[in-house]
């Protein structure tokens, strides 16, 4: 019997797809021998059970935006997609928080919160149709981090169904909750290595009357760079400070400039004042001010800026070394595809001191994976020796297998590997998604 | 080195004297090396390690309840780096939490989190309890802050864990770390983030004649859109006490709530924020809205607040510190149920505490040399833990577990939840003898304690005094 069929006799409806049906969910180009769609915590717990008796190991996934993203998995035989598990259970506006299978998509969520005026200020890369448990899971944070913070300032509990089949639940739905160890901690950036999250309680946020974007665009881009160092200096919280620097056919074609874009938030008057402070930065006054609608599209477009990339890169240094981290992320040039997509874009979280070198292509040829491995390792080096991390977000498999999308393992390296095996003691989920475990 | 029995008298407490328990002898290392030699010697003897900052815990986490050494941070009060570009402060732990907020104020910034006993908690307490404070509604708590931390464990391993420029393939250690209560290692160095002190500040306050009113006050402010940096109510028993003692602020004694609302942030629009939580108050039925207008009015607005605690000293001998959280709705419902408890023990129960986060800290008075009324507090207390446990709240919100709430443990989690907690301690402290017996109920004995193995013939502070100069 197949993997496929054993799992149909878990899921009453059948939610199977095997062989050619599963190319979609492919993982880092190889395709799984079964993709199970279970509708319960106990369907998960008994497919997982069944995969632990016969030793298969599982991907959980959602829609399947992060399936290439991290190190690509050791062994793929199942990938759990909760895509069918995307009811919101619990929701109290007057809480501002809301409890929803992990399936849920982002954009769902959003139409459920608007009517009340809230939200959750999450923005990662990628289409607003990606679900809430993939969001969280991978850590994946957008521009909003500047003003809002990454998942894990999010999340207020967690149901994980471990390999094993327990229900473990962590944390709650209030906002403060010291009972006994932070294992919720655990959860957002696990990368599905630890067991899989089922459900999620977040914490939502009050929409803000006000949402205006306000653009610089410069010839040159060291004064950008300044422009950016003087915003980030502020002395008050922005929703969002990026740089954005289009690739070289977007310049040419479309006569895209560098820009950066301070994204502001808050009662109409506060987001005057703070424009106010904004503006007084800058040697020049901004190219344009978006407000609302347009504030709020412009910033879809920013979140679409991995679309199509075949290449991201992400590079984390301190803010002040912002033009340190420009410097390096150029080197990344000697492996673009010269003429084909964009070429290579450049968006950075200013505030974050993070900078995504995202790339149309890369560049093949007889001997590319060993140039392109050793550019990105020279770069690696060179934002390691300054103190700083690079990640490789996603790439082509043979690439991440060669430099590793993560950096080198420091001294938490036996905690990471003890964590892990307190949870999938056998390795089975997601098994070398995070290089460590 | 402290051995001298009169001197390790301050050390068997800590702001809960409910629990006391003298430690073997307190050791005072002054940096992150002579932390990590003092674990490693007194690991060879079997002695369990007890983590320590300033003693202003309220769950006795800091207590050396089996025979333990004491690791003090009191020498490591230093400041290590100051980067007001990228907003990021490096710090020892012994450095007391306000005091790197004045560090930072002459770069326009501050550490956010302000637990009351800032003026005295240390930073690396602040990371054992991932502690609050009354403006962590808007701000949030330490773990949201602490970006980066060196930890020594129970084996005298040195492990660094995050930085702020630092993405790897790891679990969020930090996040995990922050909040385990001194059970997993010390935190030697810590990195955290500051931010920019607020332009200006508004704050009200309101009374109220029945204390559901304030709560509902509260659910309307928030529920509204407002985003207020700190939400308190003082209930009347509290008001009483305080204008009893020699803090009086001014509160009407015959009211049954008092509400303090504070925004912070922009000055514009300011005005329009604090006006607004006004007119909800009054609509909640407040009889009595006042606005401060300068710095010395504000700090009269929350005197009643701030010296709550100080306060209850005077009307009681013993006070019992209770610390849940609820969901904010449920409040009303709650502080019914709460009242209905006290009539029914017959206690007297003051409740002062951060609405907005729904973190109700219900303080049960009482004298410790009535056996009776001793009894019936803690049935009190047990009764309260599963009334927030009922509407979806929580045992602790943040004072910790740490002796004082073991045994409510099982109202919020199932054995495998506390079977995975444990098991999780022991992947940092695989021995057992870092706070051992604190946070999870019926922790077997540390295997590292054998009682036959304990050294006899050594004294304590021969072993310590070996390793640490």
């Amino acid at each position: 019997l197949s993997i496929g069929t054993l799992i149909s006799g878990l899921l009453p409806d059948g939610q199977v797809l095997e062989g050619f049906r599963a190319e979609p969910w492919a993982v880092c180009d190889r395709v799984p021998e079964a993709v199970a769609f279970p509708e319960t915590d106990d369907e998960v717990a008994s497919v997982l059970c069944m995969a632990r008796t016969h030793g298969w190991t599982c991907v959980p996934a959602g829609k399947g935006t992060w399936l290439d993203g991290g190190q690509p998995p050791s062994r793929i035989d199942v990938v759990m997609s909760l895509t069918r598990m995307d009811r919101v259970l619990e929701y109290e506006p007057a809480d501002l928080n809301l409890t929803a299978e992990a399936g849920v998509g982002l954009d769902l969520l959003s139409k459920r919160t608007e009517p009340h005026m809230q939200w959750l200020p999450l923005d990662p890369p990628g289409l607003p149709r990606g679900t809430l448990g993939a969001t969280v899971v991978t850590g994946s944070a957008g521009p909003l981090q500047a003003g809002y913070g990454v998942p894990r300032d999010h999340v207020l509990g967690a149901t994980l169904v471990r390999p094993d089949g327990t229900v473990l639940r962590f944390g709650g739905r209030v906002v403060k909750n010291v009972a006994g160890f932070d294992l919720l901690k655990l959860v957002a950036g696990s990368w599905g290595t630890l067991g899989v999250v089922t459900s999620l309680t977040v914490r939502l946020h009050p929409r803000p009357a006000a949402d205006r974007s306000v653009l610089f665009s410069g010839a040159g881009d060291a004064p950008l760079v300044e422009l950016a160092r003087g915003l980030a200096r502020l002395p008050v919280s922005l929703a969002a400070l990026d740089l954005l620097v289009p690739g070289d056919a977007e310049r040419m074609g479309t006569g895209a400039t560098p820009l950066v874009v301070a994204r502001l938030m808050g009662s109409r008057d506060e987001v005057d004042e703070v424009q106010r402070m904004v503006e007084a930065v800058g040697p020049e006054s901004p190219e344009r001010v978006l407000e609302g609608e347009h504030s709020a599209r412009l910033y879809q477009n920013v979140q679409a800026v991995e679309e199509g990339a075949e290449l991201v890169i992400r590079l984390r240094m301190l803010p002040s070394r912002l033009t340190r981290t420009l410097e390096i992320a150029e080197e990344a040039r000697a492996i673009v595809e010269p003429n084909r997509g964009f070429g290579m874009r450049l968006a950075g979280y200013v505030q974050a001191g993070l900078l995504r070198v995202i790339i149309s292509r890369v560049a093949r040829g007889d001997d590319w994976l060993e140039r392109a491995g050793t550019v990105v390792s020279g770069m690696r080096d060179a934002v390691e020796s300054d103190g700083g991390s690079l990640i490789i977000s996603r790439g082509p498999p043979e690439l991440l297998q060669a430099v590793g999308a993560w950096g080198a393992s420091g001294s938490e390296r036996a905690l990471v590997e003890g964590v892990k095996s307190v949870f999938d003691a056998e390795a089975l989920l997601s098994p070398g998604r995070l290089g460590v475990v | 080195v402290i051995t001298d029995d009169a001197r390790l008298l301050v050390y068997e407490s800590d702001g809960l004297t409910t629990y006391r328990h003298r430690p073997l002898a307190v050791v005072l290392p002054s940096d992150t090396d002579e932390t990590a030699r003092v674990a490693r010697r007194v690991r060879r003897e079997g002695i369990p390690l007890v983590p320590r900052g300033a003693g202003t815990g309220l769950s006795g986490g800091a207590l050396a309840h089996r025979p333990s050494i004491v690791v003090g941070t009191a020498r490591m009060s230093e400041i290590l780096a100051l980067d007001p570009v990228n907003r990021l402060a490096r710090v020892q732990p012994g450095v007391v939490n306000a005091d790197l907020s004045r560090a930072a104020a002459p770069h326009g910034l501050q550490y956010a989190p302000d637990p009351s006993s800032q003026s005295a908690c240390t930073l690396g307490g602040n990371v054992a309890e991932n502690s609050g404070g009354p403006h962590c509604l808007k701000y949030g708590v330490t773990s949201r802050y602490v970006t980066g931390l060196t930890l020594v464990t129970y084996r005298g391993d040195v492990i660094r864990v995050g930085g702020f420029a630092s993405e790897r393939g790891s679990y969020d250690l930090v996040g995990l770390f922050v909040g385990s209560e001194g059970c997993f290692g010390i935190a030697t160095e810590i990195e955290v983030r500051l931010v920019p002190i607020p332009q200006g500040v508004r704050t009200l306050l309101a009374i109220f004649d029945e204390i559901e009113g304030a709560a509902h006050a509260v659910t309307e402010i928030i529920g509204t859109g407002l985003l207020p940096a700190a939400v308190e109510i003082v209930d009347g028993e509290t008001i009483r006490a305080v204008e009893a003692s020699t803090f009086a602020a001014g509160y009407p004694v015959d009211a049954d709530a008092a509400l303090v609302v504070e925004f912070d942030g922009v000055e514009a629009g300011l005005d329009a924020d604090i006006s607004a939580a006004a007119r909800l108050c009054q609509a909640a039925g407040a009889r009595e809205v006042r606005t401060a207008d300068s710095e010395e009015e504000r700090a009269a607005l929350w005197q009643g607040r701030k010296k709550a605690f100080g306060a209850m000293g005077r009307i009681a001998p013993d006070l019992a510190v209770q610390d849940a959280t609820v969901p904010r709705t449920r409040l009303p419902e709650v502080l019914t149920r709460i009242r209905e408890i006290a009539t029914r023990h017959d206690l007297v129960i003051a409740n002062v505490f951060h609405a907005g986060d729904g973190n109700l800290h219900p303080n049960l008075l009482f004298d410790r040399r009535n056996a009776d009324q001793l009894e019936r507090v803690e049935r009190a207390s047990g009764e309260i833990m599963q009334a927030c446990v009922d509407v979806g709240g929580t045992i602790t919100g943040e004072h910790g577990v740490g002796l004082d709430k073991r045994g409510y443990m099982h109202m919020v989690h199932t054995s495998e939840e506390l079977e995975a907690m444990r098991r999780v301690k022991a992947v940092f402290d695989p021995d057992g003898g870092m706070n051992p017996g604190k946070v999870i109920p019926d922790e077997d004995p540390p295997e590292a304690l054998p009682a036959d193995q304990r050294t006899a013939n050594t004294s304590v502070g021969e072993i310590a005094e070996g390793e640490s100069p």
